[in-house]
């Protein structure tokens, strides 16, 4: 007998890491309708914006969006000024950013693993992942001076630099978190009951990815080559310090598991290549002018495209200030995910989509 | 087998967590914490107060012109950009010390609204007794003026 049912889930729940929505429509188990409310965290970040704050401390503003991707909407942020401003920073401003950036990517990533693990029931998986994760935080916070709260990029450049010091226990702590990953890896590719939950669980192709406009590692897994690094080498260098695209076939939770892996790999790479090329040069390039015009920049940041838009009216205050963050992108897809998966199946998948509802809702 | 031998022995191993508050967290020398004003040094610009980005410094000024910094560590964000903006080396420091948790005794809000609100409304007056005594001095000026040419 058929018996439909109406399940809420969120906007606070205990698989959920944000106050996100859903209401799923389900015949027995499966699911067969969904409904997504992702505007619980909405605090009015755009228009504090372009209204009390100064352009300049705007950047320590929008790095209060999100607490995973912190260095993301500052640095997509302070690319978009410089570009109205007219500003060319130096090189090493922009390894710097890349190095925090790549961190940031390998903690918020951690994160995304440990969730889909303890939503799969995996508990000590998730402990072993977060303990290992707290190497990326400590060296965050070495560099930045902060675990969360980084403001280390700023308009004109970044606020602190690397001592040699520092650059050993990066390499140092970084080694270390290598082979932990490597070990975690195995485990995410081996173990037979995560396989279970993972493999051909929340599988999108890549038609579906392109016609729900998904970005970031949810788009990759499903082999669809998409990546803002790929295509802006005149913001940051990327393809100069080993950028690598990395993308999956299947389109499930196994393939975004195992594309975040591979991503923090690369991003081993990538801040090996910046520690052992760092320029020289300023860290801020100064100027005294007001923002006049309008100007867009574009980041990769862990969950996909982050895309800034700024209008500037010759006073230190902007008039407008527009964040489009990549879970915001991913909205549509996620409804779609859901529909013909059992209800079971949902913690993991939903971990495994890595939303971020405080850079969505803003 | 390894796995198995891998969680024997974990039964042997020391936990991986901090046993805070009896010992020390993680703290690097270069944690963002509280900002130190050195009076002695500061040259009373006020660069601090305006790129402060969520408004934790702000200068009151006494009816003599002395000059007071006020600072709120529950407002700060630890960003920096006072002591970049800093002309003087020295004036303004950050350090690596940690913010004390505020307490409900504190009413760091009210208290704080109210030492804002008193700095500028002393600045105002202070800066319009400067203006009326640029005045009377310009009126007695002219008056002085007026008579020296009366006498001429």
């Amino acid at each position: 007998m058929k018996r439909t049912l109406t399940i809420p889930m969120g906007s606070q729940h205990i698989a959920l890491l944000e106050p996100l929505h859903f209401r799923f429509t389900c015949e027995n188990e499966k699911i067969v309708g969904v409904d997504a409310d992702v505007g619980y965290v909405h605090r009015g970040i755009e228009l504090a914006c372009a209204s009390k704050f100064k352009f300049r401390q705007v950047s320590f503003v929008v790095g209060r969006v999100c607490g995973l991707c912190s260095i993301s909407h500052t640095t997509a942020y302070s690319q978009a000024a410089e570009r109205l401003l007219g500003l060319d920073i130096s090189k090493k401003a922009k390894y710097l950013r890349i190095l925090v950036i790549e961190l940031d990517r390998l903690h918020s990533h951690l994160l995304c693993l440990a969730h889909t693990a303890e939503n799969t029931g995996f508990e000590a998986l998730f402990m072993q992942i977060m303990r290992d994760r707290e190497a990326s935080m400590e060296l965050l916070e070495l560099v930045t001076g902060n675990r969360v709260q980084f403001d280390y990029s700023c308009v004109g450049g970044v606020t602190r630099d690397i001592t040699t010091d520092i650059e050993k226990e990066l390499t140092r702590k970084l080694a270390k978190l290598k082979t932990d990953l490597e070990e975690l890896y195995e485990v995410f590719r081996t173990n037979w009951s995560l396989s279970l939950r993972y493999k051909g669980v929340g599988a999108l192709n890549a038609q579906q990815i392109k016609e729900l406009n998904a970005v970031g590692p949810l788009a990759r897994a499903a082999g669809v080559a998409i990546d803002v690094r790929s295509d802006t080498e005149d913001l940051l260098p990327w393809k100069e310090v080993g950028y690598k695209m990395m993308v999956e076939q299947t389109g499930d939770v196994y393939a975004r598991n195992i594309v975040r892996f591979r991503e923090m790999f690369n991003s081993f790479e990538i801040i090996e290549n910046v520690l052992r090329g760092m320029p020289q040069g300023d860290l801020v390039t100064e100027t005294k002018a007001n923002p006049q015009g309008e100007a867009v920049s574009r980041l990769e940041a862990p969950r996909g495209e982050l895309f800034y838009y700024i209008k500037g009216n010759n006073t230190p205050v902007l008039e407008r200030v527009k964040i489009k963050a990549p879970t915001f992108s991913n909205v549509a897809a996620f409804i779609e995910i859901f529909k013909g998966q059992e209800y079971a199946s949902v913690p993991p998948i939903l971990a495994s989509l890595d939303p971020c509802l405080s850079c969505t809702a803003r | 087998m390894t796995t198995f031998l891998k969680a024997l022995g974990n039964l042997f191993r020391t936990p991986a967590t901090v046993p805070y508050p009896f010992a020390p967290t993680y703290l690097p020398d270069t944690y963002r914490g509280l900002i130190k004003h050195d009076a002695s040094l500061c040259i009373w610009c006020r660069k601090c107060e305006t790129a402060c980005p969520p408004g934790a410094i702000v200068f009151s000024q006494a009816m003599d012109g002395k000059q007071a910094y006020h600072y709120n560590t529950h407002v700060c964000i630890y960003c920096g950009e006072c002591v970049r903006a800093c002309p003087k080396a020295g004036a303004l420091i950050q350090t690596n010390e940690m913010a004390a948790p505020v307490t409900a005794e504190a009413k760091i809000n009210h208290s704080w609204n109210g030492i804002v609100k008193e700095a500028l409304a002393g600045r105002e007056a202070y800066a319009a007794e400067r203006r009326k005594a640029a005045a009377a001095v310009a009126a007695a000026k002219a008056a002085e003026k007026a008579a020296a040419e009366k006498k001429d």
